[in-house]
């Protein structure tokens, strides 16, 4: 159940502007920093290849790196944290945190639905998630990918907690345990407004109130006041 | 149709669209979603007719978010109207919608019908816009199968 470890090589890089980081991303590397396990922390430039399988990886980012900086240290080490650019999608930078194998840590994991439940099935609800992923405590080498959750017997009003989650003995639910995972739901279908109607109220836009208390006053001058004639200023200066 | 339910000030400036939308850019309650891939405003009347393309389409199927929400008046000056004598009465509302925005999200259908849904939904928008999907979403390949 446990996932494999990837390998990672890095560069070691002086920190520096963001001028100095896009130069790192132009050169094909990903800008990352290593700290963690009370030991200075290193500014790298990673292979963005084995740090995307991470990132864009279905059973979610707790893999074990095996970080070989070159000329320098050789660590075990997750991805604590990483920025996406919104538009292409491309990684911009990195945090990896050293890990010791041997202590035990918090990570958390992702929830997968087992099976369809008789609420989607019989009762035409829908399957929400409240929270995807889990807290779990364990030992690094103990991750596992997903935790599975049977949701067969979940009907409409009922819901999934996270006290109600099998998981492994070397795994530790962190949290309330009370805390819902996932219910059934049913949605009203939305009523068909006649036309008419919704042109009615597309065409009649009220106006929201003004917080402000002396908005108010000014608001029913300026009502008051619409009846001016326009341009009366340019008249007078004629 | 969307709008505030109380405001500070009835009008404002115009203001830019530049940079990237950096909050809100990250699917945070459904499986699919719509992102904006160019800078827009997107009306009031736009956000809705996009949210019944999508209703109509998926009936009772699934749940839909709207994450955006139109919070900038937009003024406008009344036809054939000398230049002058103050800014226009508020006219419409508008959300400001940067590149990599998730404008709608959805969850509970498959993703054959999310990307027809959301197809019908970019139609009704005036930018261009790409479909996006969780990653690690194992209930949704089972929902497939």
């Amino acid at each position: 159940m446990s996932q494999a470890t990837i390998n990672l090589t890095a560069e070691t890089r002086t920190p520096g502007t963001k001028n100095d980081a896009r130069r790192v991303r132009a050169a094909g590397h990903v800008p990352a920093v290593l700290y963690g396990f009370e030991k200075t922390p290193i500014s790298l430039a990673c292979d963005p290849k084995p740090l995307l399988v991470v990132v864009h990886s279905e059973s979610g980012h707790n893999r074990i790196l095996n970080l070989a900086v070159k000329g320098g240290e050789t660590a075990s080490c997750v991805v604590q944290d990483w920025q996406v650019d919104p538009v292409s999608d491309k990684l911009l930078h990195v945090d990896l945190r050293r890990i010791d194998l041997a202590k035990k840590l918090r990570v958390r994991i992702a929830v997968h639905a087992v099976g369809e439940s008789k609420g989607v099935k019989v009762q035409g609800g829908i399957l929400e998630f409240v929270q995807r992923e889990v807290e779990v405590e364990c030992l690094p080498l103990d991750i596992p990918e997903f935790i599975a959750a049977d949701v067969t017997e979940l009907v409409v009003g009922k819901a999934l907690r996270v006290r109600d989650l099998v998981v492994d003995s070397k795994l530790k639910l962190v949290g309330n345990p009370d805390q819902v995972v996932a219910h059934v739901i049913t949605i009203k279908e939305e009523e068909v407004k006649a036309p008419e109607e919704a042109a009615a109220a597309a065409a009649t836009p009220a106006e929201p109130e003004v917080i402000k208390k002396g908005k108010k006053e000014e608001e029913g001058e300026e009502a008051a006041a619409p009846a001016k004639p326009e341009g009366g200023k340019g008249e007078k200066k004629k | 149709m969307l709008m505030p339910k109380k405001v500070k000030y009835r009008k404002q400036q115009r203001g830019r669209r530049a940079g990237k939308a950096w909050r809100g850019s990250t699917l945070a309650f459904g499986v699919y979603g719509l992102k904006a891939m160019e800078p827009f405003w997107v009306t009031d009347r736009q956000i809705e007719a996009s949210r019944v393309a999508i209703t109509r389409f998926i009936k009772r199927g699934g749940k839909l978010w709207i994450r955006i929400f139109p919070d900038k008046p937009v003024t406008k000056k009344p036809a054939e109207t000398r230049m002058g004598k103050g800014k226009g009465a508020p006219d419409h509302w508008v959300a400001v919608v940067k590149p990599g925005r998730i404008m709608f999200e959805m969850e509970g259908v498959t993703e054959g019908q999310a990307r027809e849904a959301m197809a019908l939904a970019a139609h009704k928008l005036p930018l261009k816009t790409r479909f996006v999907v969780r990653a690690g979403n194992v209930s949704s390949v089972a929902a497939e199968e």
